[in-house]
């Protein structure tokens, strides 16, 4: 039963970064990848004060939330007044730059990872009141940002996306647009990160590497980039596919490249076969009313 | 007070250490000028001219020149199909610069997972003896590497330059760099320009691997590190310059090599991400530009 539990913990913690870094890629067209460096902080931050102050595990969250989204001002208020490729090279830079700080701070533990980090429920009940919190933190998110994306704000953002000379033309003020999305994008991020933290127990550097921004543009790019919901079936999809994979019963050694092998395969067939995804990006609100 | 010949020899190891990250840059700057493509795929085709190399020395037992040749051939036909099936598609649908980023990366990122099934996460030289002869020259330690990295970097360079310069093709390329459109009303073939800048960049990929595979031992992910380095240089060098490019490879790798004066080792990685930071935001198009402006005015 902890298998099932510690699957469906890890497809909340992913339903939560890619629906997020949608939010960023796909619905803002903010070309970034540097989503597991905001997924790290969090869990850093989280499982620090845990560790150090015995903080409250929400408030842990809260505060892996507000490092992840304070830490992305550092890419966006210096990249976004140029153009999307500044975006892309920074947030490359950063993740990496802040990698190497993790690495090298004794703080975060270094290359060997931050450990015993205090589990808020110890004892059996564990699992299923962690699944449940990570599914449940999941609906939430998903939620969120399909109020922000079907509203007013919703189709501002699109409009910025879709063309940022006339949105600015019009008087909005697309710089403040791009900044609030990528700081809230990568908040979502951080709250991922602290629940993991606090489920495993152990965080370490490598797992935020420039190879898991890929594992999440999978998920993005075949559930479906710009739609609500083609990153929660991305997040399912490609979470069960290495489980199906185990049952192959490989070498280690074989399943980690094997896994990422499936995975990019996929994102390059979707590209080409369907690049609107799984789940094509709904009509916006407006246009449906009209047809009425 | 800092020993002249410790100085020294930090400059002439500097300098023959940025050679291979020359070469990366110079095919990364070459590609974005010509394509207005930030190719990441090319740390796919670097990784693919390493193995291909190692597998033909080490497997095969063929003479270096006969593994470089087979090297060449692998990335270039990497490459063809690369920009054929895959660029040619994308452009031909009009897709946006989002889904030609996804494409560049994760082709990278493909490869580097099917050469790690293949050969491990061990990281393996080029050849098995990393070390080359020695000598002294008025103090400073130089090997047959060095002038051998050293000389490939400015022989390929120049044949850049020259090929740039006075070749139709070359030509071509430049035209198609300032502008697609105008240049194919001109019944200059754009895709063809493309298609060659690609295997000018695979070729200086190829003898960047090769020095650098010769010298450090490799694993299937390094290469993404190394272009990173190369994507830092031609930002900083200014983008659509190949000789900005270049020579901010050689500013920075000395600045790394001296850094190991005032800072720890392991932070000297950091100096790359700050440069960075500090090129974005105080000279978004390259210091190049800057320099111009500034001599303009």
């Amino acid at each position: 039963m902890e298998y099932v539990y510690s699957i469906l913990i890890l497809v909340g913690i992913y339903v939560i970064l890619a629906s997020s870094f949608n939010l960023i890629i796909g619905t803002a067209g903010l070309v970034s990848i540097a989503h597991p460096i905001f997924f790290a902080l969090g869990a850093y931050t989280a499982g620090l004060l845990a560790i150090h102050f015995h903080l409250d595990p929400f408030l842990g969250a809260a505060a892996g939330a507000l490092v992840a989204g304070a830490f992305s001002l550092m890419i966006s208020l210096p990249s976004l007044r140029v153009s999307g490729d500044y975006l892309l090279i920074t947030s490359i830079g950063f993740q990496l730059g802040l990698l190497q700080v993790i690495k090298n701070l004794e703080l975060t533990g270094s290359q060997g990872g931050l450990n015993n980090i205090p589990t808020p429920v110890p004892g059996p009940e564990r699992g299923w009141i962690f699944s449940a919190v990570s599914l449940a933190a999941a609906a939430a998110t998903v939620l969120v940002i399909r109020w922000i994306v079907r509203g007013p704000y919703g189709r501002a953002i699109r409009a910025m996306r879709d063309d940022e000379l006339a949105f600015v033309a019009l008087g909005r003020n697309a710089m403040h647009i791009k900044i609030m999305i990528f700081a809230v994008g990568c908040a979502f991020a951080g709250v991922a990160g602290a629940i993991y933290a606090f489920y495993y127990q152990y965080v370490s550097p490598e797992q935020f590497e420039i190879l898991a921004s890929g594992t999440m543009l999978t998920m993005v790019v075949v559930g479906g980039m710009g739609s609500t919901w083609g990153p929660v079936v991305g997040a399912v999809l490609l979470l069960a596919l290495p489980q199906a994979i185990t049952f192959l019963r490989l070498p280690l050694a074989y399943m980690a490249p094997l896994q990422g092998m499936l995975f990019t395969l996929l994102v390059i067939l979707f590209l080409f076969l369907r690049p609107q995804g799984l789940v094509a990006p709904e009509a916006p609100a407006p246009l449906r009313a009209r047809r009425k | 007070m800092l020993d002249p010949a410790v100085l020294a020899q930090i400059l002439w190891t500097g300098i023959a250490t940025s050679s291979y990250m020359v070469l990366f840059t110079i095919a990364f700057a070459l590609v974005l000028k010509v394509l207005k493509l930030w190719n990441f795929a090319q740390a796919g085709m670097m990784a693919i001219a390493f193995y291909a190399m190692y597998v033909a020395v080490n497997q095969w037992g063929l003479p270096t020149a006969a593994a470089i040749a087979f090297g060449l051939a692998a990335t270039l036909a990497a490459t063809l199909a690369y920009e054929v099936l895959g660029l040619r598609t994308l452009r031909a649908r009009r897709s946006s610069s989002l889904l030609f980023f996804i494409f560049t990366l994760v082709c990278s990122e493909f490869t580097a997972y099917a050469l790690t099934l293949v050969f491990g996460t061990e990281p393996v030289p080029l050849f098995p003896e990393i070390l080359s002869p020695t000598r002294i020259v008025a103090g400073v330690a130089v090997s047959d590497w060095d002038l051998l990295a050293v000389g490939v970097t400015i022989l390929l360079g120049a044949a850049l330059a020259l090929y740039l310069r006075f070749s139709r093709d070359g030509q071509f390329l430049l035209a198609v760099s300032d502008s697609a459109e105008l240049a194919e009303l001109y019944g200059i073939d754009a895709r063809r320009a493309y298609l060659v800048a690609l295997a000018a960049a695979s070729v200086f990929a190829c003898a960047g691997m090769y020095l650098y595979g010769s010298r450090t031992a490799v694993i299937p992910t390094a290469p993404l590190q190394l272009m990173l380095f190369a994507v830092i240089a031609t930002l900083l060098g200014g983008m659509g310059s190949v000789l900005g490019g270049a020579l901010a490879a050689v500013f920075l790798s000395l600045l790394q090599s001296y850094s190991v004066l005032v800072i720890p080792s392991q932070w000297q990685g950091l100096i790359l991400y700050v440069f960075l930071f500090v090129t974005i935001l105080f000279f978004p198009t390259g210091v190049r530009r800057l320099w111009n402006t500034s001599t303009r005015s």
